[in-house]
């Protein structure tokens, strides 16, 4: 069987530069695999070791994500091979597009039982990606994943939710999507970097995929800066931490704060 | 497909819909929810203000409710409603992944404000986990939202009757327990006060001071991201910012945190912003209300101090 590790390569916002206009501009920032995927690498490895599956890393996305440090970087975390579908066509690409090609990498690989992801690219933050991803596969799709193991004829597998922890057993095709700190993904060492070289790496054309067109379309009508907040600014010397402390306590009475 | 002029909901897990009937209600006069799950929670939703319930039966014994994904998606499909709305946590993401799929629709999320523009929807959001602010048009059917969640609703409409739609759930996933959580979970979004910590703090054991402030404050505990998931020494559930909670508390006193914008879109709808930081020169002395320039550890004991002293 194959578990897929489906992952991003990504720029943090951190990093990035938001324009007055409210545009916001990337260049300055450097893509990695994305922060919280390392934790799926990680289970999806463990899971394989068990199992004797192996682990194919899939990831989609602009032209951009497919150079020789973004591929060292997936296949050093424990892959045994790597598809990359990357293609300009898909510059800012949405959840629903990203995961429609991604479904018919899943599907072209084939024997496919188990699509891991992180919880959410660090660069669009909307952790929506793998849970449409189940959508387009038909496939029961789980979030919030802090465990996953081989157990009789399928998966154990638990999650963090509000109320506890659920624990589950999982018997057909799933993708889950891990908490950000299911588990310490370890560090690649040099051996893993060396190795990563002599793995092979699948590209696919987009148009050698079967991808359904999108029906419903985003026409960007105005973007913005986040409004600042129009704030007092009273700024207070706290070389006297008692004076500065009563000061400021005193004012939070005196508008009624507390 | 041609979108109707109607609004649906989504339900799953979580009977906190009145967030979800309010803004349907901004797109259009009439409101049909769709719920996944037990009968209670269907029965939650006939007076939150719908005109329809449809519910897809009791699910059997061990059945997630996010196994009936492919059921909403269908169900929804099928009434091709102008817009969609589900919760942006838990389950509803995994619904609201099943009706974009299925409709080839982009999921819409951190979304701060909707608008009915004749037949087509405008939707306003956060992007790239906050830094920016897009408006987009939705052109050619269904515009399916993703919304922060809301508040458990008091019947506020007349009953309306469950109808039950015929499901096929998944059957691949089953339920074998539930241990609950040591801790209640915190709902910072309820709080009036929240006291926040950042990487001004040296150490673990050094916590208690921000703890001594919160109670003599009356606020809740909180953090910014390093200390939540960098070294752990606050529960995740108190994380604000890009990677946690967006909140709205009255006062926001954040302690030895530098202000980045990532931090700071997690509060910039609080009322008042106190900051305290050693660097006169952090981001957070330019969006604060009040902002004390000095040490920390001398600081917050001070501060303690004086809000014990009766004023």
């Amino acid at each position: 069987m194959t578990i897929v590790v489906a992952y991003k390569w990504a720029p943090n916002p951190q990093d990035a530069a938001v324009r007055s206009e409210g545009t916001v501009d990337f260049t300055r920032a450097k893509s990695t695999i994305s922060e919280y995927d390392p934790v799926a690498f990680e289970l999806a490895r463990r899971v394989a070791d068990s199992t004797g599956a192996q682990v194919v890393g899939v990831t989609v996305g602009d032209a951009s994500i497919d150079t020789s440090l973004a591929r060292k970087a997936a296949l050093s975390r424990g892959l045994d091979r790597l598809v990359i579908v990357a293609d300009d066509r898909l510059v800012g690409a949405d959840s629903t597009r990203l995961a429609a090609v991604l479904a018919t990498v899943v599907r072209r690989i084939g024997d496919v039982d188990l699509v891991l992801a992180g919880e959410s690219s660090v660069d669009v933050t909307e952790g929506q990606v793998a849970m449409t991803l189940a959508g387009q596969l038909g496939w029961l799709g789980l979030n919030a994943v802090s465990s996953v193991s081989a157990s009789d004829g399928g998966y154990a597998v638990e999650r963090d939710v509000p109320s506890g922890t659920v624990s589950m057993v999982v018997t057909g095709p799933a993708v889950l999507a891990t908490t950000a700190d299911a588990v310490l993904p370890r560090v690649p060492g040099m051996k893993d970097i060396l190795g990563a070289a002599k793995k092979p790496v699948e590209v696919l054309s987009l148009d050698a995929l079967d991808v359904p067109s999108a029906q419903v379309t985003l026409t960007t009508l105005s973007t913005s800066r986040p409004a600042a907040g129009n704030r007092q600014r009273v700024i207070i010397d706290g070389s006297d931490p008692t004076a500065a402390a009563a000061e400021l306590v005193g004012a939070l009475r005196a508008a009624k704060v507390l | 497909m041609n979108a109707s002029s109607q609004t649906w909901i989504v339900v799953a897990d979580d009977p906190a819909v009145s967030g979800l009937v309010v803004a349907a209600r901004i797109l259009s006069a009439e409101v049909t929810a769709v719920v996944a799950g037990r009968r209670a929670t269907a029965e939650s939703v006939v007076a939150a203000g719908v005109d329809r319930v449809l519910w897809l039966g009791e699910p059997a014994e061990g059945t997630p409710v996010e196994a009936y994904a492919p059921d909403v998606a269908r169900t929804v499909a099928a009434g091709a409603p102008g817009a969609v709305l589900g919760s942006s946590e838990g389950a509803g993401r995994v619904m609201l992944g099943a009706i974009a799929a299925l409709l080839q629709a982009p999921g819409l999320s951190g979304v701060t404000a909707l608008e009915r523009d004749g037949n087509q929807i405008g939707v306003t959001r956060s992007v790239f986990g906050g830094i920016a602010e897009r408006r987009d048009l939705v052109t050619g059917g269904t515009a399916v939202i993703a919304l922060a969640g809301g508040e458990i609703s008091d019947p506020t409409g007349l009953a309306v009757p469950v109808e039950e739609v015929t499901a096929n759930a998944l059957t691949t996933g089953r339920l074998t327990g539930l241990r609950p959580k040591e801790k209640a979970p915190v709902n910072l979004r309820a709080a009036r006060t929240v006291v926040a910590v950042g990487r001004g703090l040296k150490a673990k054991d050094d916590l208690a001071l921000i703890t001594d402030l919160a109670d003599a404050i009356g606020g809740e505990l909180a953090c910014s991201r390093p200390l939540a998931e960098g070294v752990h020494w606050i529960a995740k559930d108190r994380n604000i910012g890009i990677s946690g909670q967006q909140i709205a508390p009255e006062l926001y006193v954040a302690i030895g945190i530098s202000g980045q914008l990532q931090h700071m879109v997690g509060v910039r709808d609080a009322d008042v912003i106190v900051a305290v930081n050693s660097d006169k020169d952090a981001l957070i002395f330019k969006q604060c209300d009040y902002g004390i320039v000095g040490d920390l550890y001398t600081v917050v004991p001070a501060l303690t101090a004086a809000l014990a002293a009766k004023p």
